[in-house]
């Protein structure tokens, strides 16, 4: 029988067993991973080297960890905070300029296939709605779930899902057309 | 205004857009940077089962009228005839075995309790 999320983290709490905590990493790598790409805009040497710091922080935190919300939610509000620490540190998320960012997106390297095409069109959106619609469009988080891992209340989240949402069906509209 | 539909077929090209990312070495090397695991803790345990035992030993020690229980049982032992040795060696002997055995089923069963994290 696979033991659950809850399982494990109170093998490490309990036991400090590594070994726990090590398949919590293999059963999340690639959702927190996939996150931080998307938010790092495809940086995957960025994304993962801002991973392997989020599980470290979420080792060392653990016990801040008290089972109200899924692990997955606790581990992306830490992801997220990491990126956001490091944008900072960058000066890339105070003051951003994002028409300067959506410039340096060049619409000829965009993949005919759907899947190129929606991923592309994703990385188009302002931060705060791109990752607003990662957590609760691909990643299934509740809204109220998102709220509680980017830190913002439940209708700024509600507001900037439903407007990435219609962004990314514009932007996907307009490039079948052409 | 979205309709139900369409947010649904967004909210799934959108899921199945996100591929699978292969580990290929990534748990490996956020272990490698884990602290190591609780030194205190092991600490605080071997003084509290050492602590436990020498006062049990002490008061075995007190109880038992300063030990003389040991040189009179050496000396019942010296008594016995080599039928009552060769009854008290094998006992002896099973009771050693019995206690290796013990110890290694429960290192076996660590190491089952381990495998589920490798996989």
């Amino acid at each position: 029988m696979e033991l659950t999320d809850a399982d494990l983290v109170a093998r490490v709490l309990v036991d400090e067993d590594q070994h726990a905590f090590g398949e919590l990493v293999r059963r999340h790598q690639s959702s927190v991973r996939g996150l931080l790409r998307q938010l790092t805009r495809t940086d995957f040497a960025l994304a993962d080297d801002l991973a392997q710091e989020a599980f470290l922080k979420a080792y060392k935190h653990i016990r801040s960890f008290r089972g109200e919300a899924r692990f997955s939610t606790w581990l992306y509000r830490i992801a997220y905070n990491v990126f956001r620490e490091d944008a900072r540190r960058k000066k890339e998320l105070v003051g951003i300029d994002e028409d300067v960012l959506q410039a340096e997106q060049d619409p000829s390297t965009v993949d005919p296939g759907l899947r190129q095409d929606l991923m592309h069109a994703l990385s188009l959106l302002p931060l705060h709605e791109r990752t607003a619609v990662l957590l609760c469009c691909q990643s299934g988080l509740s809204h109220d779930e998102a709220s509680r891992v980017l830190d913002i209340p439940l209708g700024t989240v509600k507001t900037n899902v439903l407007r990435g949402r219609e962004k990314l069906k514009k932007t996907l509209a307009a490039w079948a057309t052409n | 205004m979205d309709t139900v539909n369409d947010i649904d077929e967004l909210d799934r090209q959108l899921r199945d857009a996100a591929p699978y990312i292969d580990d290929a070495g990534f748990t490996r090397r956020v272990m490698a940077t884990l602290p190591s695991p609780g030194v205190r803790r092991q600490r605080v345990r071997a003084a509290i089962l050492l602590s436990i035992t020498v006062l049990a030993s002490l008061l075995a020690y007190v109880l038992s009228g300063g030990g003389r229980f040991v040189g009179e049982s050496v000396m019942r032992i010296g008594q016995l005839g080599p039928l009552g040795l060769l009854y008290g060696a094998a006992a002896f002997a099973l009771l050693i075995t019995g206690l290796g055995v013990v110890a290694f089923l429960s290192r076996d069963r660590d190491l089952r309790v381990g495998v589920w994290s490798r996989n």
